[in-house]
């Protein structure tokens, strides 16, 4: 079982993201040991995007410089549970020949992340037949961590 | 610009006036290298493409339900001036558009690289539509089709004037050993990272000689980026239930049929329709009691009561057989 104190949550632009961030602040803001690694997924650019005469680098900057202020802040609701800047990383990937949920395990592997943190959002089921659920997918593939869902 | 019959060599424009194409036209012909500008090209000209001399003898159409069949310019019918042998050919149409799915939209493009990977890829395979994908002169993914000699599968099943009874018990049988090497094929693709795209009844020929079932038209593409071929499963689904029970059944069609009606619409319940195309019925066992449970648990799994639902081809397949060997 990997070290739970090794959290990784996954964040974007919603105000689910902002729950989950005080959710995780609120339950390990006094915890020393806790290294936390905020993580933005994003998708591959659809392939009608290059055919509009853009570029693979001008969708990963738009992208990058996004995460950039997802990131700000998320440190400051972080901060503002007493967890220091020094405790928190941060990593902004493109979902590359995967999808979202592969891409986060993908991460927590590599990383040894002990805890994985996930907002979800109410979805009817057709929509999670079409289009997912990142959560449910994450924790069917959930093994030697931990998932916390926060919705 | 088009060039003309006189920047071609002579033995082609030979066999070009020898066409009978060439009598019916009144105008000079044109010969297209760049297929850029595909709206321009008219029946009677010439494009090149693979280093062959295509002759446009007509435009294929787009067979949507219910609605006037389409000419498709970006799809030419054509013969190769020199072995005679007619082809389709497809040119670069770069359409973006949205497909509804009962209430969502999804975002959809054709994509002429796509197709060209699964023709190259399927090249061997049994239940594809065979081709070779070229450039022209500008750089435009020519797709070169064979012609498959056969019949579009919804009119297939219609062949046989029987009731639907004989056709489950007598017909359905062969026809769903076909829909398993249909639905296993589109799991080879999803195995490679491709979909479909755009399953459909009428996406499916059936060779008149071999009464073989076959895979065409790969080009539509669909972003879903965390479930990249649920639409294709689903799709599949939604042609099970039409090949079993032979077409559609929605609360009117439940209601117009005197073998029906109110009675049975009455024991229809929000579970018994379509996880996406709500107005569908998909407990077909209710409509017709003599389809075995096991078939019918297939069909549920697309329904809005379903628990749980397939996530791979593989999954489909593997309850479609077991259900089969019930007929």
């Amino acid at each position: 079982m990997a070290d739970w104190h090794k959290i990784l949550v996954a964040v974007d632009d919603s105000s689910l993201s902002e729950q989950v961030l005080n959710y995780v602040g609120e339950v390990v803001g006094g915890i020393d040991k806790v290294e936390i690694c905020l993580l933005h997924v994003y998708p591959e650019p659809p392939p009608y995007y290059f055919t509009e005469k853009h570029t693979l680098q001008e969708y990963r900057e738009e992208k990058e410089t996004a995460s950039l202020k997802i990131f700000s802040r998320a440190g400051k609701v972080l901060e503002s549970h007493a967890i220091v800047g020094t405790r928190i990383t941060t990593s902004c990937l493109m979902a590359t020949g995967k999808t979202f949920s592969k891409t986060i395990l993908q991460v927590q592997k590599d990383g040894g992340f002990g805890t994985v943190v996930l907002g979800k959002r109410g979805i009817s089921k057709a929509e999670e037949f079409l289009f997912g659920s990142v959560s449910n997918a994450v924790i069917r593939e959930s093994h030697e961590f931990t998932v916390w869902v926060v919705s | 610009m088009p060039k003309t019959l006189e920047d071609i060599p002579q033995h082609i424009v030979s066999l070009y006036k020898a066409h009978p194409v060439s009598s019916s036209i009144r105008r000079k012909p044109r010969v297209y290298e760049d297929t850029s500008n595909f709206s321009s090209i008219d029946y009677g000209d010439v494009i090149v493409a693979d280093n062959r001399y295509f002759l446009v003898t007509g435009y294929t159409v787009e067979g949507r339900f219910g609605v006037d069949d389409q000419p498709k310019q970006w799809v030419p019918k054509v013969v190769d001036l020199e072995s005679g042998v007619s082809h389709i050919l497809k040119l670069v149409f770069h359409e973006v558009f949205s497909v509804s799915v009962g209430s969502f939209t999804i975002p959809c493009y054709r994509s002429p690289e796509k197709e060209a990977r699964i023709l190259e890829l399927t090249a061997d395979h049994a239940r594809f539509m065979k081709g070779k994908a070229v450039e022209d002169e500008a750089g435009n993914l020519v797709r070169i089709l064979d012609i498959i000699s056969g019949r579009r599968l919804d009119k297939h099943i219609y062949r046989h004037e029987c009731s639907h009874e004989e056709y489950f018990a007598s017909y359905l049988p062969g026809i769903l050993k076909e829909y398993i090497e249909c639905a296993k094929a589109i799991s080879f693709l999803h195995h490679a990272g491709f979909r479909h795209g755009d399953i459909r009844r009428d996406h499916i020929l059936v060779e008149y000689d071999t009464g073989t079932f076959r895979w065409i038209d790969f080009d539509y593409e669909f972003y879903l980026p965390e479930r990249p071929f649920a639409l294709d499963l689903f799709e599949l689904g939604n042609l099970l239930m039409y090949l079993v029970v032979r077409g559609n059944y929605q609360p009117q069609e439940i209601f117009d049929d005197p073998r029906l009606g109110q009675k049975v619409l009455d024991t229809i319940t929000p579970d018994d329709l379509s996880l996406l195309s709500r107005n569908r019925v998909v407990n077909l066992q209710k409509l017709f009691p003599y389809i075995p449970d096991g078939m019918n648990n297939v069909f549920m799994h697309f329904s809005q009561g379903a628990s749980v639902w397939y996530d791979t081809v593989d999954e489909l397949v593997e309850d479609v057989e077991q259900a089969a060997a019930f007929l």
